[in-house]
């Protein structure tokens, strides 16, 4: 194989890429948990450059799979071959399939909108009631 | 990318093993700010954050480690307050790792200069 191990990819890419801030967060509520406060994701700066640049990132379906190897089995995403590059709404939607609970974003059937996409401003930067947080329906 | 593969470095006095350098290498490792919108301001084989509670974030892991028994290392300060916080730092999955700082009274704290590193064997 010629695109060899993430990691290795990974480490090549840091060394050429600057670093991508995205301009969006992920809000999100686990239903398994209703009593915590929202949570909030932020995309990795140095991933999100992987992510535009394409040619780095296995396929996701390959994280969704290696989800039910267990512990010391050989995973499969270290080895699939990369993605082409993506733009960051694609690469958000990624990451939500990536980080974060597919109770979340696949199998919650409620009436309460628990996943939101926002753009950086609306998430407050005072944390005087953060752990009082929810997502605004 | 070009591929040296050799099984020992020498430096014409010492010699070790590659292994030592492969197995020795943080396999992850950030720097992150938990004040204001949680953000990381470098990083390697990390994702993603999540800001899930008052000094509590999670990370996600871009090439998975092979199992949970990984070794984190982290520390943290707030420069203002010239706090310095022992966190407690973990991996809960084999593509996340738990960061969790406390003050002195042991209640969950923000803290503005935080990093980890990660060693372990990679999936």
């Amino acid at each position: 194989m010629t695109h060899g191990h993430l990691w290795d990819r990974l480490l090549e890419a840091k060394s050429r890429l600057e670093p991508v801030q995205s301009k969006y967060r992920v809000l999100f509520e686990d239903p398994t948990a209703p009593d915590e406060p929202a949570k909030v994701l932020v995309p990795d700066p140095n991933w999100m450059a992987c992510a535009l640049a394409g040619g780095i990132l296995p396929p996701i379906n390959t994280y969704q799979r290696d989800r039910d190897v267990p512990d010391g089995e050989p995973k499969e995403h270290p080895y699939a071959e990369p993605i082409d590059a993506m733009t960051e709404e694609e690469a958000i939607e990624y990451l939500v399939m990536k980080d974060i609970d597919p109770a979340v974003w696949r199998d919650y059937q409620g009436n309460r909108t628990i996943l939101k996409i926002v753009p950086v401003e609306l998430i407050p930067s005072d944390r005087s009631f953060r752990n009082a947080w929810r997502v605004v329906q | 990318m070009s591929t040296l593969t050799v099984s020992n470095i020498s430096d014409a006095t010492t010699t070790v093993g590659t292994s030592y350098v492969v197995n020795g290498s943080a396999k992850a490792w950030a720097n992150f700010n938990q004040i204001g919108t949680q953000s990381i301001r470098d990083s390697f084989n990390i994702s993603s954050i999540t800001d899930t509670l008052t000094g509590s974030s999670s990370f996600g892991v871009s090439s998975s480690f092979s199992n949970t028994n990984a070794e984190v290392t982290g520390g943290s300060t707030y420069i203002n307050n010239n706090w310095r916080f022992s966190p407690r730092s973990r991996l809960t999955a084999t593509s996340t790792i738990e960061f969790q700082v406390a003050n002195s009274a042991q209640t969950l704290a923000d803290a503005d200069q935080n990093s980890f590193s990660a060693h372990g064997d990679l999936a």
